[in-house]
C-alpha cells in the first residue's frame, strides 16, 4: 500500500473525488434540485466564508486522528477499522483520568489528560492487534465488534457508574476539573485538536517514511512473507502500528473531552471514527494525504447544514455523499498502474 | 464423444499445427511454429523454460487466441477459441498446478467437468458412470475423501483419470512429473505409454528432461526461443542431439570446480525438528541432520515432504514444536539478529514471491536485510536513502542486476533480474551458511548455471551450503553430500561418489 | 379457579425462547445469505448496510401500498441490487472485498438515512404471525409462541441450501468458484459472475432479514434499528463453519443472546442495560477468537476468501 509517483496518486484521486460529486449530484437531482446549486451549496458551506471554514476545521480536527488509525496499520498490511470505538473509549479514560486530577495544575494536567486518550485508545486497537499476531483473529471484524462493545461500554458507564446526574439533557459523566479545560486556539473558533491533529499527522509521516520503523512497516505490509524471510520482528511491528493507531484516535477522543465537551456521553460516538476510514483510504494511508482529506471531508461534514436550511436534504445526505465517495475511491484503485503516463518511478 | 469406453475402434483423431505464431506484446512465444500428431503416438515436446512450450498447448486449448496459425483436426481445420471447444475436439490438459477443488471429493471434481450436467445432479447415476470408467483403467483412487487430503501422485492420477473421463482422445501432460517420485514418474509414464500402444489415446508431454523423452516419447518436437528446432522420431535422435537442439549454440557457463575441502567440524545441527504446517498437520516430524563446515549438502526430495517447512523453520517463519538448531553449538532461532551473527543467507524459491516487495524500488528491496545497520541509518533510527542508494548501485554493478535505475520500482525487473537481486542481497556479504531452497526453479539454462556457479563459488570460498531441492539433477550436480527428506524425516544419506540415482529415488518414496 | 398470571421466574427463559425465535430470523437470512457469498470467494461485509436498506425499504413500501409482504420483497430486491453493487466493484482487478464491504455499510446506512427520514413517524403495516401459542392460558406462552411465517420460510432454507450447494449444478458451480478459481476459470465458468451472482443473492436474503426488524419485530423504523446484526451474521457464518444447517443453531444462539437483555427486562431487571446489550457482540468476539487460529486457517473455509489466505 506505498503511495505510487504523487502525481498519480494526485490525479485519480480527484478523478475519484469528481465523479463522487456527479454521481451525488445525479442523486439529489432525483429529489427536484439542481446538481450546480447543491455543489456551490457544498462548497460555499464549507469554504464560503470564514465562519464556514473554522467549522469545516472544527470537523476536520478529529478526522486527522481517526484518520492515522486506519493509515498506519493499512501501511503494514493490516484493516483497522477501530476509530469510533478507540475514539470513544479514549474519551472516557480521559474523563476518568480527569477524576483524580482535581489539584493538578493545567500545564501538567491536560498532557496528563491527553496521554490518558492515548492509552485508552491504543489498548483498545492493541488488543486487536494482540488478537491478530497471536490467535490470527481478523482485526477488521474484530475492531468492528470492538467499535459496538465500546459504545456499549460507554453508554453504561455515562448511565450509571460515572454518570453526572445534574446534566439532564442525555446521560453524561462527570466533567474533568473546569481549570483542565482546553478553549480556542487565539484569535479562532477552532479547539485546539487541530493543532494537535496537524503536529500528529506530521509526526507520523516522518515516523513511517523516514524512519527504520516505518521501511520496516513498508515491507511487512508489502510482502508478509518477505518480511519473514529477512527476519524483521513482525508482532512487534503488528503491536507497535496498532497502539499508535488506536492512540491518535484516543487523543481524538481526549480532544473531544477537554476541548470539545468538558464529559463523556453519547456524542462522542457520531461517525468521526468511520469518517476516518474514509479518509485513510482516499489518501492513500499518507499521513500528509490524511491533513488534507480531513478537510477535504470536514467540509463536507460542515456543509450539512447549510443543504439542510437551503434545500431540506436531510443531514444524512452527506452521509450518502461520503459513501459514495468511498466506494469510488475503492473501486479507482483498480486503475493505478494503469496508465503509462505514470509509471517508472517508485516513491 | 463417448466416455463409457476407450476401447480399440475409437481411435484418437490426427492433428496437425501449421504456423503458428504468438506474441505478447514484444516478446515473441512462438514463432511459425509446426507440429503433427499421429493417433496414438507418446510425443514429448522439449525446451528449457521459455521457450515455447506451454504457450504452444495453451494455443491448442483455447487459452490464448494465435496470432497465426492453423489447427487440423482429422484432415480438417478448426478453431479453438476458448477451452470448451477444445475439449469438444477431443483435447484435454492436465496441468502442473493442479485444478482440483480442494474441498471437494474426487468423485464431485469429476463431475465437474462434465459439460452435460443436469440443474439437479444425479448422483447415483454419475457415481455407476464414474466406477465403470474406474475398471478399465489400470489403477484405483479413492473418490470419497476431500482432494485436498490426496498426495500429489494420486491426485495427478486422478487429474488423468478426469479428463480420460471427460474424454479426452489427445491428452496433453505440462511437466508431469515434477511432482512424482522417479518410481511415481515411471508408472505414470508407463501407464500412458500402454494407453498410446493400445491406440486408445494421444499423448503429448511437455519436459524439459531427457530421460522421459528417450525412454518413453516415440516422437519430439524440441522447441528453443518460440521456434521448431528440430525434432522427429526418438529412435532416430540421441541425447547429445536432443541437448544440441535444445540450447543451440550458447555456450553454458562451466560449473565453477569442486575444490577438494578436508572433513571439517559440524557446523549446522538439526536435532529432532518436529514442526506443523499451515492445517495444523505435522510437516517435520523429528528431522536430524548434520552439516559440516564448507560443504554442501544437498536434501533430496519429492516436493510436500516437509521441505518448504523445514526452510521456514531456519528462516524464522514457523516455529517449532520441539527439538532444536545449533550452529556452531550455540542454539539458532532464526531471528534477524541471530542470522547476522551467524552470517546466514537464505535464498527462497519464487523470489518474487517470497523474498521481494513488488512495490518498493530496487534499492529498497537490496537493503532488506541491512536497512537498520548503523552504516545505513543516521543517528540509528533514520534510513540514510545515500547509504541506500550507494549500496544498490555497488551491488547491481557486481551482480550485474539489468534495471532502470536503482528507483525503478521492483516489477519493472524480469524474473532472471529479480533472482539476481536477491542473490546480490544473500551472497554479497560474508556468507557462512547458506540456505538454497529450489533457487533455480523456472530459470533458462543460462541464469540456472549462473546460479549454480555461485552457490559453488560460495561454497570454494569457505561457506556451508544447505541445498534443499525437488530437483534431483540439481543435487547431484552440486553436493557434496546428498541426504533425502521423506515425510518429514531425513531418511537416507550417501556421499557424492557413492550416490545411485535409484537408490535415492527408492528413499524419496520409501524407506530403504 | 383464577386464571394465573403470573409465571415469576419462568417468565424469563419463556420470554427468552420467544425472543430467541424472533430475534434470530434476521441473523438467520443474513446468515444464509452471507454463506452463499462466501462459499463463491467473496466476504461481504457490507450486509449491515444491507440489512439497514433492506428494513426501510420495507417499511416505506408496506407503508406506500399497504402490503408488508411486498415490503419484504422489494426489501429483498434492495438487498440484491446491493448486493450486485458489491460484487461488480469487486470484480475490479485489485480492489479488496473487505474495504468495499465496510463501504457499502457506510452507504447503505447513509442511504436508508437520508431516504427514511419521511417514514420515521408514519407507522406501516406489520407482517402477520402464526399464533402458535393460542394453546396457552398464560399470556407470556401466547407471546413467545407469535411466530412470523418467515422464520419457518428461513427454517426451510438452511437444509434445502445445504441439499443444494451438494446436489445442484449450481452449488457445485460455487463451491469451485470459492474454493479454486483457477479450476472453475479452466472449466469455462465465469468466475466474476458467480460472485457477483452470489452476492446478490445474499444481499436479497439479508434484505428480507431487514424487513422483518421493520415490519415484525421491533416492528418500527428508526436510524437505531439495527446496530451490528449484520456484522454479527456474517461472522456466525465463520463459526458455522459454512454450514447453512449449523448456521441455523448459530443464529439460535445469537438470538438467545440478543434477547437475553429485553427478555430480563420484561420481567423487571433493568439494570445494566447496556451491559446486556454489549453481550451479542462480546459473543461474536469471542466465538471469533475461538474460531480463529495462528497455525491453520479457518477450519473449512473456502480457499479463496480473503480472509482464509
Amino acid at each position: 500500500m506505498l503511495a505510487r509517483s504523487s502525481a498519480e496518486t494526485a490525479t485519480i484521486s480527484a478523478a475519484a473525488l469528481l465523479l463522487s460529486l456527479a454521481l451525488f449530484g445525479g442523486f439529489v437531482a432525483l429529489r427536484g434540485l439542481n446538481p450546480l446549486e447543491v455543489y456551490s451549496a457544498l462548497f460555499a458551506g464549507a469554504f464560503g466564508n470564514w465562519f464556514a471554514i473554522q467549522y469545516t476545521l472544527t470537523q476536520a480536527a478529529p478526522l486527522m486522528l481517526t484518520g492515522l488509525c486506519t493509515a498506519i496499520p493499512a501501511r503494514a498490511g493490516l484493516l483497522v477499522i477501530g476509530g469510533e470505538g478507540a475514539l470513544v473509549m479514549g474519551g472516557v479514560a480521559t474523563v476518568l483520568a480527569g477524576a483524580g486530577l482535581t489539584g493538578v495544575p493545567a500545564l501538567l494536567g491536560i498532557p496528563i489528560l491527553c496521554l490518558a486518550g492515548a492509552a485508552g485508545g491504543g489498548l483498545w486497537i492493541g488488543a486487536a492487534g494482540a488478537l491478530r499476531q497471536w490467535r490470527g483473529v481478523n482485526e477488521t471484524i474484530a475492531t468492528l465488534l470492538l467499535n459496538y462493545i465500546a459504545i456499549a461500554v460507554m453508554n453504561h458507564l455515562v448511565s450509571g457508574p460515572i454518570r453526572d446526574f445534574s446534566q439532564v439533557l442525555k446521560p453524561a459523566s462527570w466533567p474533568i476539573p473546569e481549570h483542565l479545560r482546553l478553549g480556542d486556539m487565539p484569535g479562532t473558533s477552532i479547539h485546539w485538536g487541530l493543532a494537535a491533529g496537524i503536529l500528529v499527522c506530521l509526526l507520523a509521516w516522518v515516523l513511517m517514511r523516514k524512519t527504520t520503523f516505518g521501511f520496516a512497516v513498508d515491507v511487512l505490509g508489502g510482502n508478509v512473507r518477505a518480511a519473514q524471510l529477512v527476519g524483521l520482528p513482525i508482532a512487534r511491528i503488528v503491536l507497535t502500528a496498532t497502539v499508535l493507531a488506536g492512540a491518535a484516535a484516543g487523543l481524538a477522543g481526549a480532544f473531544e473531552v477537554v476541548a470539545v465537551h468538558g464529559f463523556a456521553s453519547a456524542s462522542l460516538a457520531v461517525g468521526f471514527g468511520y469518517t476516518g476510514i474514509l479518509v485513510a483510504f482516499l489518501a492513500r494511508q499518507s499521513p500528509l494525504g490524511v491533513i488534507l482529506v480531513s478537510i477535504l471531508l470536514g467540509g463536507i461534514s460542515a456543509s450539512g447544514g447549510l443543504l439542510q436550511r437551503h434545500f431540506g436534504l436531510p443531514d444524512a445526505a452527506t452521509l450518502v455523499l461520503r459513501g459514495i465517495l468511498f466506494v469510488v475511491v475503492l473501486a479507482s484503485n483498480t486503475v493505478y498502474g494503469r496508465f503509462r503516463l505514470f509509471q517508472g518511478r517508485a516513491v | 464423444m463417448s466416455t463409457e469406453t476407450l476401447g480399440p475402434g475409437t481411435a484418437p483423431p490426427t492433428m496437425e499445427v501449421v504456423g503458428m505464431r504468438k506474441r505478447f506484446g514484444v516478446l515473441v512465444a512462438l514463432d511459425d511454429v509446426s507440429l503433427a500428431l499421429t493417433p496414438g503416438s507418446f510425443h514429448a515436446i522439449l525446451g528449457e523454460n521459455g521457450a515455447g512450450k506451454s504457450t504452444l498447448v495453451k494455443c491448442l486449448m483455447g487459452y490464448h487466441r494465435p496470432d497465426a496459425g492453423r489447427i487440423f483436426v482429422d484432415g480438417r481445420e478448426r478453431v479453438v477459441a476458448n477451452p470448451r471447444e477444445a475439449h469438444a475436439l477431443g483435447l484435454g490438459m492436465v496441468y502442473q498446478h493442479f485444478t482440483l477443488v480442494p474441498s471437494m471429493t474426487a468423485a464431485e471434481n469429476l463431475l465437474l467437468g462434465l459439460p452435460d450436467l443436469s440443474p439437479i445432479l444425479r448422483w447415483n447415476e454419475a457415481r455407476a458412470r464414474i466406477d465403470a470408467f474406474m475398471r478399465q483403467m489400470p489403477f484405483r483412487i479413492d473418490l470419497d475423501r476431500p482432494a485436498s487430503t490426496l498426495a500429489a501422485g494420486e491426485k495427478q492420477k486422478l487429474e488423468i483419470f478426469k479428463q480420460l473421463f471427460l474424454g479426452s482422445r489427445i491428452l496433453i501432460l505440462d511437466e508431469p512429473t515434477t511432482v512424482l517420485t522417479p518410481d511415481e514418474a515411471d508408472q505414470i509414464l508407463g501407464v500412458m505409454r500402454d494407453m498410446t500402444r493400445q491406440e486408445r489415446l494421444t499423448v503429448v508431454i511437455i519436459t524439459h528432461k531427457f530421460r522421459e523423452v528417450l525412454e518413453f516419447a516415440q516422437e519430439v518436437t524440441v522447441l528453443r526461443a518460440g521456434r521448431r528446432v528440430g525434432g522427429g522420431p526418438v529412435r532416430d535422435l540421441g541425447r547429445d542431439d536432443l541437448v544440441r537442439m535444445m540450447i543451440g549454440s550458447t555456450a553454458l557457463a562451466e560449473p565453477a570446480p569442486r575444490l577438494p575441502t578436508p572433513q571439517r567440524a559440524p557446523l549446522l545441527e538439526l536435532r529432532g525438528l518436529v514442526a506443523r504446517n499451515d492445517r495444523g498437520v505435522g510437516a517435520i516430524r523429528g528431522a536430524s541432520l548434520t552439516v559440516h563446515e564448507g560443504e554442501i549438502v544437498g536434501v533430496a526430495g519429492v516436493s510436500g515432504n516437509g521441505q518448504r517447512e523445514l526452510v521456514e523453520v531456519l528462516a524464522g517463519q514457523r516455529a517449532l514444536e520441539s527439538g532444536e538448531i545449533r550452529i556452531h553449538g550455540v542454539v539458532y532461532s532464526g531471528t534477524r539478529l541471530d542470522r547476522l551473527r551467524h552470517r546466514v543467507s537464505i535464498l527462497t524459491e519464487e523470489p518474487l514471491r517470497n523474498a521481494c516487495v513488488r512495490s518498493m524500488s530496487v534499492e529498497e528491496n537490496l537493503a532488506f536485510c541491512n536497512f537498520d545497520q548503523p552504516a545505513n541509518t543516521i543517528l540509528g533510527r533514520f534510513v540514510s536513502r545515500r547509504a541506500i542508494r550507494d549500496q544498490a548501485r555497488d551491488l547491481i554493478d557486481r551482480f550485474r542486476i539489468r534495471t532502470q535505475s536503482p528507483a525503478a520500482r521492483l516489477d519493472t525487473l524480469s524474473g532472471g533480474n529479480v533472482q539476481r537481486l536477491v542473490l546480490a542481497r544473500e551472497l554479497s556479504g560474508d556468507v557462512a551458511i547458506l540456505i538454497a531452497q529450489n533457487p533455480c526453479a523456472g530459470l533458462d539454462f543460462a541464469a540456472t548455471a549462473e546460479i549454480r556457479g555461485r552457490i559453488m563459488s560460495a561454497r570454494n570460498a569457505g561457506a556451508t551450503v544447505l541445498l534443499i531441492s525437488e530437483d534431483l539433477d540439481e543435487i547431484l550436480e552440486l553436493a557434496d553430500r546428498i541426504v533425502v527428506m521423506f515425510e518429514g524425516r531425513i531418511v537416507y544419506e550417501t556421499p557424492r561418489d557413492r550416490a545411485d540415482v535409484h537408490v535415492i529415488g527408492h528413499a524419496m518414496a520409501s524407506h530403504v | 379457579m383464577q386464571a394465573p398470571t403470573e409465571l415469576g421466574w419462568w417468565g424469563v427463559p419463556i420470554a427468552v425462547v420467544g425472543g430467541t425465535i424472533r430475534v434470530s430470523t434476521p441473523y438467520l437470512f443474513v446468515s444464509l445469505g452471507e454463506t452463499l457469498t462466501e462459499k463463491g470467494g467473496r466476504i461481504n461485509l457490507g450486509l449491515e448496510g444491507t440489512l439497514v436498506m433492506g428494513a426501510m425499504s420495507a417499511y416505506a413500501t408496506a407503508y406506500a401500498t399497504g402490503s408488508p409482504w411486498l415490503g419484504v420483497l422489494v426489501a429483498g430486491t434492495v438487498g440484491a441490487l446491493l448486493g450486485l453493487l458489491h460484487g461488480l466493484a469487486c470484480n475490479l482487478p485489485r480492489v479488496n472485498d473487505i474495504a468495499v464491504g465496510i463501504a457499502l455499510f457506510l452507504l447503505g446506512t447513509g442511504l436508508a438515512f437520508y431516504l427514511g427520514k419521511p417514514y420515521i413517524e408514519p407507522v406501516a403495516p406489520q407482517l402477520p404471525s402464526l399464533a402458535l401459542g393460542a394453546w396457552s392460558a398464560y399470556p407470556q406462552i401466547r407471546a413467545a409462541l407469535e411466530i412470523n411465517p418467515l422464520f419457518f420460510i428461513g427454517v426451510a432454507l438452511a437444509p434445502l441450501m445445504r441439499w443444494g450447494l451438494g446436489n445442484t449444478r449450481c452449488g457445485l458451480i460455487v463451491r469451485t468458484v470459492g474454493d479454486n478459481a483457477d479450476a472453475a476459470r479452466t472449466l469455462g465458468y465465469s468466475v466474476e459472475r458467480v460472485r457477483a451472482l452470489g452476492t446478490m443473492a445474499g444481499g436479497f436474503l439479508a434484505g428480507i432479514g431487514g424487513s422483518f426488524l421493520s415490519l415484525y419485530y421491533p416492528g418500527t423504523w428508526n436510524e437505531g434499528l439495527s446496530s451490528g446484526q449484520g456484522l454479527m451474521a456474517v461472522t456466525l457464518v465463520i463459526f458455522a463453519r459454512w454450514n447453512p444447517v449449523a448456521c441455523f443453531y448459530v443464529s439460535l444462539l445469537f438470538g438467545g443472546a440478543t434477547a437475553l437483555g429485553p427478555a430480563l427486562q420484561s420481567v423487571g431487571i433493568t439494570a445494566n442495560y447496556y451491559l446486556y446489550g454489549a453481550a451479542p457482540y462480546a459473543l461474536t468476539l469471542a466465538l471469533l477468537i475461538w474460531s480463529s487460529s495462528t497455525k491453520h486457517a479457518l477450519v473449512g473455509a473456502p480457499s479463496e476468501l480473503t480472509i482464509s489466505k
